[in-house]
């Protein structure tokens, strides 16, 4: 459906859906890419509003909804690597400075939760940015590095090691039950 | 799956940037300027039409002016060239008739 908002340009191929659908679509996928890497919600929004107002001057060029997809996921990651080197976002806390909870975490426990996105956060961009694509967007190695335009075999060591260090720094207090 | 993986995906899970998201997008997409394609954009830096005929008549103008300074420094040079060459041949004429005379000289030594 149109609104009044969408613009001459929005003319999508047969095979996309109109401009306004694809972006309340997609938001929730471009958005979270660029909160879970930036965890800074203005520049999350400001980068995913980018992406799409980028994808709007491309649109002619899509061919496909899943193109869209695609597209969308592929621009989002490289903005967000992109804009976190800009702005010299990593590492905000180094993972050595992440404190270890002193309790066992329950399953969804919003501190464990917490934890780890700190974790996450102190990551190298690339690690992070792979094991965001496999675990918000359930994308598998050959996808992600689709995605990033790497071999399949470095997304495999980067998220062994990425989840090497997670279950390192979570094991010492979580116990075995966590890795 | 091992419970890291469940906490990954948690903690990782989508979320939705807000209701006025689509919205602002959309109202920084109608903002943008038209899509134009570089014909367009080539035909805008001359501005509307009348400008254009005036444009065209300045860069015919110049274009002429160009050529009518090139071609007459061509021709500068050109007759440059010939007046060179005529002086050379000029200096040749005079060297072999100065070199004649030697030669009749020193034959008329020689039967002397």
């Amino acid at each position: 459906m149109r609104t009044a908002m969408t613009t001459e340009s929005d003319a999508t191929p047969a095979e996309c859906p109109p401009f306004a659908d694809i972006v309340r679509q997609h938001q929730g996928m471009v958005f979270s890419i660029a909160w879970n890497f930036l965890r800074d919600r203005t520049l999350a929004e400001e980068l995913a509003q980018d992406v799409f107002l980028q994808l709007h001057r491309h649109l002619h060029e899509m061919q496909s909804a899943a193109h869209v997809a695609f597209w969308l996921k592929k621009v989002a990651c490289h903005r967000a690597i992109d804009c976190a080197r800009r702005r010299k976002l990593r590492p905000q806390v180094s993972i050595e400075g992440v404190p270890e909870p002193s309790i066992p975490a329950a399953p969804g426990d919003p501190l464990l939760s917490d934890m780890l996105r700190r974790l996450i956060g102190a990551l190298p961009e690339k690690q992070r940015m792979a094991l965001i694509l496999r675990y918000q967007e359930d994308l598998d190695p050959a996808e992600i590095a689709e995605v990033l335009k790497v071999p399949v075999r470095t997304i495999k060591s980067q998220l062994q090691r990425s989840l090497a260090t997670l279950r390192q720094k979570l094991g010492r207090r979580l116990g075995e039950e966590i890795v | 799956m091992s419970r890291l993986d469940d906490e990954l995906r948690n903690a990782l899970r989508r979320e939705d940037p807000g209701e006025d998201f689509t919205k602002r997008v959309l109202e920084r997409a109608a903002a943008l300027p038209p899509k134009r394609s570089w014909r367009e954009r080539l035909l805008a830096v001359f501005g509307p039409a009348g400008n254009r005929w005036a444009a065209g008549a300045l860069a015919a103008s110049l274009l002429i002016g160009v050529g009518g300074i090139e071609y007459r420094r061509q021709q500068r040079m050109r007759a440059e060239g010939e007046a060179a060459k005529a002086q050379l041949m000029v200096a040749m004429r005079i060297a072999g008739s100065k070199l004649r005379l030697a030669r009749e000289k020193v034959m008329q030594v020689g039967e002397e």
